[in-house]
């Protein structure tokens, strides 16, 4: 029964500020990075097409600002949003404890028909750092919070070597995809992209 | 809006209550006591009221004072409004400039419109806007009385309020009967819509009150007696304000006729329409293309643009070229013996067409951040300098003594270090300044940015603040100098930091609101595109474009817009500028919002910085005093409105 066609999916990366969200996003749309982004002000995106099937769509990712006195502007952005991204920093305990305060915040200005099974995806960055031992996140911890979420798909990711970034986004293109699900359309089963290559610590569900 | 006062016509009852008890200062007399002292010039004055004011530039020692008059002859009525002689604050305001601004019997017959302006705080003013298309700068009312000018007007000309907006008065003569109707329809709100606009009619209206009990002053006497000096002499200073005036005028009115004609579309005041009728004597042929009357009186340098989207072209005609960054020996012709700064706003100007040679900046930011006052000396400034360098050493040890098991316990203080930290690493990382990874400079940013977390501890550290700190430390160099040349700046831009956002809402909203001035057809596209929130523009303005441009750009237009010359907004001037550049890609490819703020983002780098000055200085002209009252008071960069002095002034408006 496929019906509209839908072509661009909007996520948004939410997180504490320099936790990695440019980092993240550029590593995976343009296989690069740097140690010079600067503190994104406002709101940027970058989009990248994605392929399912014989299909393409446009993965439109929304980086914003991660201080929380910015996250009034979160309305104008966040609408119209198919996944929410949620990053923390292994090396600040800060960064994961404030998780629970992204997800509701984009909750409330987001307002999502179906707040329950709206999809998001955690990520835990910067594992690299210091090769694993300034952590301070143990993964099993982070894991622990997602499952209390509805389980949340969970990643560990180093933006800077691009661990695991692909294979996070892959997840995130396909809840994203699913969100619209409801709302109208046929999609397949099976993400084309790099199918051979199986998330390490992955833990997408769908 | 801020209105808090909707009343203000004769036929309110709450004004006939504000007559009784002779709360309001008027001095106004009626026809019958003023009929014999007229005659002999045929002219009546029915409505004088001192100390009221224009406000040519922001600063209070550049305001002119003087006497408004609504005086009636030959059953038609002109407004005047005289400077006042030999008063003036300041040394600098000559004769000349008052009489420039001097408004010299201005019948009603050629006012369009009247807007009332009553701010919760400040004075309440006024905004005459002519039927060309000119507007009066505002006219302050020190003591009140706007209620009465209104009444006045109304007793004697046909006035009434526009549907579209309560503060907006419409004037006109009604000579044409047909206006009358169309007009009359168009107000559902007017009010005593009468056959008659004479004053016999007019006066029926009004309140039993209005004949009781007013006594003719002297104030009236002697601004008779100015009546009777200004029908004597032809002054020659008429004919160049008269000038100067109609410059503006046109620019204004091709400004809107141009931007109209796109889209077919009217503004949505309801004047052009009726304008429009009245230029041509037709009513249902609008959307149309502007008077030909009106393209020839225009000079002729500037070009007729037959597409209206060429609009730019117009400030490439009008804005003034750049000049050369001030040097160090022209500057110091502008210091006397002792170090003062004689004319600052010569200074000011100066910076404002060609801003500063690099080796100067650090001399020269400090007066323009309002560190150092203009008048002070080199002395004064020496010892300020010193005792300054003591009081940031103080602040910074406040942070500095916080022990590592203070710190466990102080989260705030963390959490502040901590995001700072983050920041300057990632400031101005291309620039050799801050390249080196453990350069001293970066440290540097760091322990001004938490000692200013200190210095205001309720504001806090913000993202952004290190985008703004880190060119003026590139600049003085010295750290305690730095600190004190940004708290000045923070004292202007803090509140685009606050919490509630505020600083930045009343920014945007004035952004849009400049954008619906200057460039209708541009805002209606973003109402459309439901864009008014301009949130695509927060970078520009959070930051003052310091991501737009490269850091030697930067530096340059802050100085431009540091010296708050023809306007403390130039920065939402500079927005419409960039936007305007862009208008017919914008809306011909029809960018939604998010293809918008990303077309904006990636202007980065591309913004020719003379060319867009040479365009917000015209539009800045262009849209004058219409302009400026878009931008409500204490908007940033504007200091907040002082409180005290203001709800002082208010106060006078009873006592008097």
């Amino acid at each position: 029964m496929p019906s509209r066609r839908r072509t661009l999916l909007k996520v948004i990366i939410l997180g504490d500020s320099g936790v990695g969200k440019t980092s993240l996003m550029n590593q995976y749309v343009n296989k690069k990075f740097s140690n010079q982004y600067k503190a994104t002000i406002g709101a940027d995106f970058l989009t990248k097409e994605v392929q399912f099937e014989d299909r393409l769509f446009t993965l439109q990712i929304w980086d914003t600002a991660g201080q929380e006195r910015f996250q009034s502007l979160g309305v104008a952005f966040y609408r119209g949003a198919d996944c929410c991204v949620l990053v923390y920093d292994v090396n600040s305990m800060k960064s994961f404890e404030n998780l629970n305060n992204w997800r509701e915040e984009f909750l409330i200005q987001a307002s999502p028909s179906d707040p329950e099974n709206f999809p998001f995806v955690v990520l835990g960055n910067k594992i690299d750092v210091d090769g694993g031992n300034s952590r301070v996140v143990s993964e099993k911890k982070a894991r622990a919070w997602c499952a209390s979420k509805g389980n949340i798909p969970y990643f560990e990711t180093s933006a800077k070597e691009g661990t695991n970034v692909e294979e996070a986004f892959q997840c995130i293109a396909k809840n994203a995809l699913k969100s619209g699900e409801e709302e109208e359309i046929y999609l397949p089963d099976t993400i084309d992209v790099a199918a051979s290559s199986q998330q390490r610590t992955g833990g997408c569900e769908c | 809006m801020h209105e808090i006062d909707v009343h203000d016509l004769s036929d309110d009852a709450d004004y006939a209550a504000s007559v009784q008890q002779g709360s309001a200062s008027m001095n106004r007399s009626n026809s019958s006591k003023q009929g014999s002292s007229g005659e002999q010039e045929g002219a009546e004055i029915v409505y004088v009221k001192d100390n009221v004011a224009i406000h040519p530039t922001q600063y209070a020692s550049e305001r002119i004072s003087g006497r408004l008059k609504l005086i009636k002859q030959g059953g038609s009525l002109f407004m005047t409004w005289i400077p006042y002689k030999g008063q003036s604050s300041s040394a600098r305001l000559s004769e000349k400039d008052k009489s420039l601004y001097t408004i010299r019997a201005v019948p009603f017959s050629d006012v369009r419109s009247i807007r009332r302006h009553t701010p919760t705080l400040g004075w309440q003013y006024v905004i005459v806007v002519l039927s060309s298309g000119l507007a009066f700068p505002p006219l302050y009312f020190y003591n009140g009385g706007v209620r009465e000018f209104l009444a006045t007007i109304k007793q004697h000309a046909y006035l009434v309020r526009s549907a579209d907006d309560a503060n907006v008065f419409l004037v006109n003569d009604f000579q044409d009967p047909l206006q009358r109707t169309l007009s009359s329809l168009e107000l559902p709100r007017a009010v005593s819509v009468t056959n008659s606009p004479s004053s016999a009619a007019a006066a029926s209206e009004s309140p039993s009150s209005w004949t009781d009990g007013e006594t003719f002053d002297r104030n009236s006497v002697l601004a008779q007696q100015n009546a009777r000096q200004r029908q004597k002499h032809n002054d020659p200073a008429r004919d160049l304000s008269i000038q100067v005036l109609e410059k503006f005028s046109l620019v204004t009115r091709f400004a809107r006729e141009t931007t109209s004609q796109l889209f077919g579309e009217a503004q949505g005041d309801g004047f052009i329409t009726n304008d429009r009728r009245k230029h041509d004597g037709k009513t249902h042929d609008y959307p149309r293309i502007a008077e030909s009357n009106d393209a020839q009186k225009l000079p002729e340098d500037v070009p007729v643009p037959a597409d209206p989207l060429e609009f730019d072209k117009l400030s490439l005609v009008w804005g003034k070229p750049r000049q050369p960054p001030l040097g160090t020996e022209e500057w110091s012709a502008f210091l006397d013996s002792e170090g003062r700064v004689t004319d600052s706003e010569a200074v000011r100007k100066r910076i404002f067409y060609g801003g500063v040679e690099p080796d100067l900046r650090k001399e020269v930011w400090r007066f323009l951040l309002g560190y150092h006052s203009y008048d002070s000396t080199y002395a004064e400034r020496e010892y300020l300098v010193s005792v300054k360098k003591s009081e940031y050493e103080t602040i910074k040890n406040q942070w500095k003594s916080i022990s590592k098991e203070q710190a466990k316990r102080f989260t705030k203080f963390r959490e502040r270090r901590g995001l700072i930290e983050k920041d300057v690493v990632r400031t101005d990382r291309s620039t050799s300044f801050y390249e080196e990874d453990d350069s001293p400079n970066i440290k540097c940013l760091r322990d001004i940015l938490l000692t200013y977390s200190f210095y205001n501890f309720d504001l806090g550290y913000c993202q952004g603040m290190s985008d703004l700190l880190s060119p003026i430390l590139f600049v003085m160099g010295d750290e305690s100098e730095t600190f004190w040349c940004f708290v000045a700046l923070m004292e202007r831009l803090g509140p685009n930091f606050n919490r509630d956002q505020n600083g930045m809402h009343s920014q945007l909203f004035a952004l849009s609101k400049l954008v619906e001035l200057l460039d209708i057809p541009l805002h209606n596209y973003f109402e459309q595109k439901d864009c008014l929130n301009y949130f695509f523009c927060f970078r520009w303005v959070l930051i003052q474009f310091k991501r737009e441009f490269e850091f030697e750009q930067t530096m340059r237009l802050w100085e431009v817009l540091w010296t708050h010359y023809g306007s403390e907004h130039l920065h939402l001037y500079v927005c419409v500028a960039i936007l305007k550049r862009h208008r017919s890609k914008i809306i011909g490819e029809g960018m939604d919002f998010d293809t918008l703020l990303k077309f904006i983002n990636e202007l980065s780098g591309h913004i020719d910085l003379d060319a867009i000055l040479r365009d917000a200085e015209a539009l800045c002209i262009c849209a004058g005093e219409n302009g400026e009252s878009c931008i409500p008071p204490g908007t940033p960069p504007s200091l907040p409105v002082d409180d005290a002095s203001m709800y002082y002034q208010q106060d006078d408006d009873d006592v008097l």
